[in-house]
């Protein structure tokens, strides 16, 4: 089975370079009699990834250790839900996963209304760029990351996967992120199939749903990623500006600029070129992001290590920006573009383009410093994670203020609706005067915290205010996506700097003392019938002012095949406003127990948000009408 | 005509504002919080007082770890990884991580004393084994080992 996955593979391989020959001579020749062809093509393409990524899930379920890769991620012991999903857990199985996408996508495009508004020319462009896309993913599963290696002798056993990853949390975290980088391959193959077939600026409508999706999934994988750091790894945080973070926050700020400057594009007639460079840098950016994660150029705390598929996607990022920097600079007629009145809804979509934009490049500094540095540090100079948040804190904070205040602009000029923007403005001064007199003064948290406040204020006002927009769903999914972000700039703008820890090694009945709650260390049990894991768990109460908040229970776990080291597993008594956030760090021979705990304010709500944002944004989907 | 003209002023001034604001914030933030990313060997080679913020990349020797109760912290000597005859004393105060324990990789952040030659680390990180690669053992490989 494993050489005839290899050799299918191989075959698409083969295939899709035949098909983006053929495109690519019949749109040099203007022949668009060939695209049922390239069609069928992709048929065969997606259908051969689909059999043989069953084939690996099957193995996975089975566990059969013939396969190098079921060996390395799974064990016996291991439940079915997590083996199947170790298809994603290592580099070669993430790779088919994502190709998977990007194929299915592409079979999916032909049947969308969209497509069949596309002409010939645009078509073949279009599939030629598909083809080489795809032939990059082939080139990779069946060379430098093969997931179909075949053991000889068969193992007995496997390694077992990772327990951080057994985790709900971290089980649909790369999923999430590989579709949404798989569905940034449709906007970005359209934009320039789109300029290079001379057809102007109807595609923006055409790949705006796909664009959305793949925001929402990017998005979602983002948060869920966070979400698993704060309660899988017990440091007390959701984001650390680790370098494998910041590579999937790059293309999503890149991703999030697209999406306001193709509003512009679309409903000003403006800005061609570009939306379709930045349809191409958010894809690109996506295999940069891998690149980080992939090359172990960056030293990051959990870089995956050297893997052949470094230089690879190097020469692929750069061969696919160098190919769009040329489509967007040669000049076409329609590229006439002209700019609305700074002060009106489009100048500040500009503004908040530049901004997503500025912080994407600010990231990306960030992330490479340590390599540029070497160009003339003789050790290289890295950014800690004060960097991030000095510099690009204040830059969502202030795009956070625009956010508040653009609904009241008018389409083209001015200020649409004084009043509205007034109640705004004073829910801004109102609050922030609150939120000071209440003893939270730092400034940063404040202009963010009234930020906040402001969208949710100008979200409903604006409900109440516009005639005919509560009737518009995909207005009700833009400000709905806009009202979850606020959630997350309030919660973000409390927990970061408000967040109080403490660390304690506790005997039985003593206490600690963090932020106002006592902590008492109640009792230490131990847990050994599972034959998976060994458990200790510490039994915590926790009481404000004499009045019981509730039980913590922080553990400690050792699972089998990774005896070397122990896992912690967060506790929390979830709540709205303060959450008490515990970790077991340790416990020696006498039953005394070493603890972390943090109270982390209206942490919940970035959660809430996220979810809200993700959710409601598929209320901006939009029927488009098949030709 | 000059109303277009006016308004290329007003967005090449908002770019200047915004791009002058990112500057600063850029400027501040790249004088601020640049640390030196050293190897052992590399932190033995430098000037003590150009190390007052760096972080450092080594393994945990097998021999002299002392845990210090009161503080939480730990005690330990850091080796360079290519050459393990390098080596850096390390005090950490704070939580100690799970995975810590002899032959690991650690980075620990924090300032070089001139006087004793030893480190005052404030943050002690093992390399997070989320890495998905593993050696022949099964055990967690440390990243950047291309084994």
């Amino acid at each position: 089975m494993h050489a005839i996955c290899f050799t299918a593979l191989l075959l698409s391989m083969l295939t899709a370079v035949g098909l983006a020959a053929l495109a690519g001579i019949k749109a040099l020749k203007d022949d668009f009699g060939t695209v049922p062809l390239l069609e069928k093509g992709q048929l065969a393409l997606t259908v051969v990834v689909v059999v043989v990524s069953v084939v690996l899930v099957q193995a996975l379920a089975v566990r059969d250790f013939s396969y190098a890769y079921v060996r390395d991620y799974t064990d016996t012991f291991l439940p079915l839900f997590y083996a199947v999903t170790a298809f994603w857990a290592g580099q070669n199985g993430s790779f088919l996963f994502w190709y998977l996408c990007v194929a299915a996508m592409g079979w999916v495009m032909i049947f969308t209304p969209g497509y069949s508004r596309m002409d010939g020319r645009t078509k073949v462009f279009f599939w030629l760029f598909l083809f080489l896309v795809e032939i990059f993913f082939l080139y990779a599963l069946t060379g430098p990351s093969n997931p179909f290696l075949k053991l000889d002798p068969v193992p007995d056993e496997g390694r077992g996967l990772n327990p951080l990853l057994q985790n709900p949390g971290m089980i649909f975290h790369p999923p999430l992120l590989f579709l949404g980088y798989a569905g940034y391959t449709i906007p970005c193959c359209l934009a320039l199939a789109s300029r290079l077939s001379g057809n102007g600026r109807e595609w923006l409508d055409l790949c705006r749903n796909w664009n959305i999706v793949a925001w929402i999934f990017l998005t979602a994988g983002i948060i869920l990623g966070a979400w698993w750091s704060y309660m899988e790894l017990g440091w007390g945080g959701y984001w650390a500006w680790d370098p494998v973070e910041n590579a999937s926050l790059i293309p999503w700020l890149a991703g999030t600029a697209f999406v306001h400057t193709s509003i512009v594009g679309r409903t000003r007639k403006t800005l061609l070129r570009t939306n379709v460079f930045m349809a191409c840098l958010t894809l690109w950016l996506c295999f940069f992001a891998t690149f980080v994660v992939r090359s172990g150029l960056i030293d990051s705390l959990h870089a995956f290590g050297g893997s052949r598929m470094g230089v690879p996607l190097l020469v692929f990022m750069v061969a696919g920006f160098v190919l769009t920097l040329y489509v967007c600079l040669v000049p076409r007629k329609d590229d006439a573009s002209h700019l609305d009145e700074f002060i009106s809804r489009p100048g500040m979509l500009f503004l908040a383009s530049w901004l997503l934009l500025c912080l994407g490049g600010i990231v990306l500094l960030g992330v490479i410093w340590p390599v540029l540095s070497s160009l003339w540090s003789a050790n290289p100079v890295g950014l800690d994670a004060g960097f991030y948040n000095r510099v690009c804190l204040p830059l969502f904070a202030f795009l956070a203020l625009i956010m508040g205040l653009c609904p009241w602009f008018g389409q083209k000029s001015g200020i649409n609706d004084k009043l509205g923007l007034g109640i705004v403005l004073a829910t801004g001064i109102v609050s922030a005067a609150a939120v000071y007199s209440l003893g939270y003064t730092q400034p940063l948290a404040l202009l963010a915290t009234a930020s906040g406040l402001m969208i949710v204020v100008s979200v409903v006002a604006t409900f109440i205010r516009t005639k005919g927009l509560r009737s518009f769903r995909p207005a009700w999914g833009a400000y709905g996506v806009h009202l979850g972000v606020a959630l997350m700039v309030v919660g973000v703008a409390f927990s970061g700097p408000y967040k109080v820890e403490g660390e304690a090694l506790l005997t039985k009945g003593q206490s600690m003392n963090v932020g106002g709650y006592v902590v008492t260390f109640q009792d230490l049990r131990h847990d050994h019938d599972n034959p998976a894991m060994d458990m200790h768990e510490a039994l915590l109460t926790v009481t404000r002012d004499g009045r019981d908040v509730g039980q913590l229970t922080p553990q400690k776990r050792l699972y089998r095949n990774f005896e070397q080291s122990s896992f912690a597993e967060v506790s929390v008594i979830p709540s709205l406003g303060e959450e008490v956030y515990a970790t077991l760090l340790g416990f020696n021979e006498t039953g005394a127990v070493s603890l972390k705990v943090s109270i982390n304010p209206l942490v919940n709500w970035i959660w809430i948000g996220g979810t809200l944002s993700c959710l409601i944004a598929f209320l901006c989907w939009r029927k488009i009408e098949p030709r | 005509m000059t109303n277009a003209k006016n308004q290329k002023w007003v967005y090449l001034a908002a770019v200047l504002l915004v791009g002058a604001g990112v500057g600063y914030l850029l400027f501040s933030g790249l004088s601020q919080n640049s640390v030196y990313f050293l190897n052992v060997s590399e932190a033995l080679a430098m000037p003590a007082e150009k190390l007052a913020q760096a972080r450092l990349f080594g393994s945990v020797a097998g021999e002299n770890i002392v845990p210090d109760p009161a503080s939480l912290g730990v005690s330990f000597t850091a080796q360079d990884k290519d050459d393990p005859a390098k080596t850096i004393r390390v005090h950490y105060r704070g939580a100690v991580p799970d995975t810590f324990k002899a032959g690991v990789e650690v980075i620990v952040e924090g300032t070089f004393n001139p006087q004793t030659r030893e480190f005052e680390a404030s943050t002690l990180l093992t390399k997070c084994p989320s890495k998905y690669e593993k050696n022949e053992k099964g055990q967690m490989r440390p990243p950047g080992f291309n084994g």
